[in-house]
């Protein structure tokens, strides 16, 4: 075909603008009716289960308020959410809504001022009196007095036991004390040695000394053993304290009398493929062992504790919390959807799908969540659990002093190397450091 | 200002259409090289976490740096993998470009199986390695079991991780090395071997005096690449061990990159970048002057 060289510097001229109309477009979009509207983008989790859950959340905002919409985008893939967040901190891309912030990570966001103050919306207030404790909203207020995330929904670290593995090896019921977990430990090992049909160890843990490993051991059972404690007391590390030391001689221990191994398992879930008879996890565990292996009978308590603890059991809550971006154009309209996803309709929602437990402090009594709770008992523990829970400090550098405290964890209770006392004593000091270099 | 007059009259003088053709190298160079060793060169003197405004600390980032503990075990680290390493990669790669450089059958389809690993996938090399180094279940260790040894901790035990390492990276990387050997040898004149051999040279004094002293050149090249790649050791140990067991695997590479973006500590890592970088210089330098003198030529 034959193409005269002026029509086709046309076609080209007449392409390129349409390309350049395209890419110029504005993202306001608009309403059903071609009006001008509103336009959010909202990231979830990047999870199948978090997923579905803003797609149906987001299907339903969009249905109620046409007049603004909201994108749906799961959180760009990486080694982990902090990173990307902070890269679309630093390059002016962030979401307007976020469900999947950690706060370990608000330090660093709100340093950069990439956040939007969220007391400063007149019903802040009001909507957290109805949903959650004051206590425990208390946590969630940064060193500037204010409240920059909605706290949101609570994996509290919990030990799964695998009940047809404890019982053949002699033990029938949850291991409640460091004292009980050995003992149980000692015959689930003398089983193993008696040839038992299968390789079963009591429990185990990633032996990698990556920081974010010590959230499911050291940290959860730190805060348990030292009545719920966190790393930093009045913006002072104080964890070399002597449950710190518990928590290591108790892992040291269980590497030491051969109950964990030290390797870490190729090929699978150790503990849904019946490899372990101990695990310590979420609730999102529950949905997995539903899952993957359903003729699992498995129970749920608290970590273990040390023999002479009184008082609750507190626990790591693995929280995830949604905040507003600073790049925001509409922060009003932004915080209706944040209200929106927080309703108690939607917090069942959130337990129906994700099988997370909301920060309510209504779960247990109202009467919106019983049958879930009835048809998942195992939930129910997480939720009794979900009040005795606690956070991360807001503090810079956490993830530092937590691989400081990854390497003395692999050098005492792993291998073995150094007493407990003097692990601890070594991650105060490694802190101090850190806190010295990064002031 | 007379030198400078004179490339700015060359430049005048020559075609100054062959610096459109440079161009693109010179816009990428700009990009890519220039612009960020310029920037990290800012870095060592400043804190800064992406996030927030840079913030001058002056000479603070190698006051840190001195007293950092994690810093010389990651150097003392990586030099231990290069002392293990690198003879292993030389000895391996020169004998299987020997026996490659002899008439064997399928010669080509052997130099192609050992070139394999050098185009797979880093971290898709350092899975199967991880899954074949699992101390339960690895392949490795049920040979050895098989045989009524007993069962290595490949990646878990300190004096054993940065060995395992060490023989995974000669695996991969050994491909490029028996190519540039082979070449070696293959420019090697023959009539050497034959005045040799008329000398009453045996096969092995051949190889010490006639073999060895002509692949010094190609020897000198592999080194230098091995150090300079065994300084960016990065992949192997963030996959199979997280730095550990005992830091025994944190390299250098490994704990700039956990300071710059676990951390989020730009600055100080930059400097560590920048220290390394005059390590390796400093290794290299003394690695040529040591091969030079040692093989005669």
């Amino acid at each position: 075909m034959d193409v005269k060289p002026g029509v086709s510097r046309h076609l080209l001229a007449a392409f390129c603008a349409l390309v350049l109309c395209a890419g110029c477009a504005r993202q306001d979009g608009s309403g059903p009716a071609g009006t001008p509207g509103i336009v959010l983008t909202y990231w979830p989790a990047p999870n199948p289960q978090e997923i579905l859950l803003a797609d149906t959340l987001v299907a339903l905002w969009n249905r109620l308020h046409p007049g603004i919409r909201v994108d749906m985008q799961p959180i760009p893939v990486s080694i982990s959410t902090e990173e990307v967040l902070l890269a679309a901190i630093a390059g002016k891309t962030t979401p307007d809504v976020c469900s999947n912030i950690w706060p370990g990570a608000l330090h660093d966001y709100t340093q950069a001022g990439g956040l939007v103050r969220l007391d400063d919306f007149p019903d802040f207030d009001s909507l957290m009196s109805l949903r959650t404790p004051r206590e425990l909203l208390d946590r969630f207020r940064v060193g500037d007095g204010h409240f920059y995330e909605v706290p949101w929904k609570s994996n509290p670290v919990m030990m799964f036991c695998n009940m047809r593995l404890l019982r053949e090896a002699g033990v029938d019921r949850v291991p409640a004390t460091y004292g009980e977990y050995l003992a149980a430990g000692e015959k689930v090992a003398a089983h193993r040695y008696a040839g038992a049909a299968e390789a079963v160890w009591m429990g185990d843990r990633d032996v990698r000394p990556i920081w974010w490993q010590r959230l499911f051991d050291f940290y959860p059972f730190y805060i348990a053993a030292s009545g719920g404690r966190t790393l930093f007391t009045a913006g002072s590390p104080s964890f070399g304290d002597s449950a710190a030391a518990e928590v290591f001689a108790f892992f040291r221990e269980c590497y030491g009398r051969k109950y964990f191994p030290r390797t870490f398992f190729q090929g699978g879930d150790p503990f849904l493929l019946g490899k372990k008879a101990t695990h310590f996890s979420g609730p999102w565990e529950v949905a997995s062992i539903r899952k993957f292996a359903p003729q699992m009978e498995f129970a749920v308590g608290p970590v273990p504790v040390p023999d002479d603890h009184r008082g609750p059991v507190y626990t790591y809550g693995d929280y995830k919390n949604i905040s507003i971006f600073s790049t925001t154009k509409h922060p009003k309209e932004a915080w209706e959807f944040v209200k929106f996803l927080v309703t108690a309709e939607h917090d069942l929602l959130l337990l129906g799908i994700c099988d997370q437990i909301p920060v309510r402090g209504d779960l247990l009594e109202n009467p919106l969540f019983a049958p879930y709770f009835r048809g998942n008992p195992a939930m129910a523990e997480f939720a009794r659990q979900a009040v005795y829970t606690r956070g991360m400090d807001d503090a810079p550098d956490l993830k530092e002093i937590f691989d400081g405290i990854a390497q003395e964890y692999e050098a005492c209770a792993v291998y073995g190397r150094v007493t407990p006392a003097r692990a601890i004593g070594d991650a105060m000091g490694r802190t101090a450091l850190i806190v010295e270099w990064n002031r | 200002m007379t030198r400078l007059g004179d490339i700015v009259r060359g430049v005048r003088g020559s075609d100054r259409g062959a610096y459109w053709f440079i161009l693109p190298y010179v816009i990428f160079f700009c990009a890519f090289v220039a612009y960020p060793l310029l920037f990290s060169l800012v870095l060592v003197f400043n804190r800064w976490n992406i996030v927030t405004p840079m913030e001058w600390i002056g000479l603070k980032n190698f006051d840190r740096l001195i007293g950092d503990a994690l810093f010389y075990r990651s150097l003392l680290n990586t030099l231990t993998f290069l002392v293990i390493h690198i003879p292993l990669q030389v000895v391996v790669a020169l004998a299987l470009a020997l026996l490659l450089n002899t008439g064997v059958r399928g010669r080509g389809l052997f130099r192609a199986l050992y070139f394999l690993p050098v185009v797979v996938s880093g971290v898709a090399v350092t899975i199967l390695w991880q899954q074949m180094y699992s101390f339960d279940e690895g392949i490795l260790n049920s040979i050895l079991h098989a045989t009524g040894l007993p069962s290595v901790p490949w990646l878990v035990d300190p004096r054993v991780a940065m060995s395992s390492i060490a023989i995974m990276a000669t695996w991969k990387n050994v491909g490029i090395y028996i190519v540039l050997f082979l070449v070696g040898l293959q420019n090697i004149p023959r009539e050497l071997y034959e005045a040799a051999s008329l000398d009453g040279a045996r096969p092995f004094t051949q190889f010490r005096y006639v073999t060895l002293p002509m692949l010094n050149p190609t020897i000198v090249v592999i080194v230098v690449l091995s150090t300079i790649g065994g300084f960016s050791l990065f992949i192997e140990p963030y996959v199979l061990t997280g730095g550990g067991p005992m830091q025994s695997t944190l390299s250098g590479m490994l704990y700039i990159y956990n300071q710059a973006f676990s951390f989020g500590h730009m600055g100080y890592a930059a400097t560590l970048g920048f220290v390394y970088a005059l390590v390796i210089l400093g290794v290299v330098v003394l690695q040529r002057r040591v091969i030079e003198s040692e093989i005669p030529t």
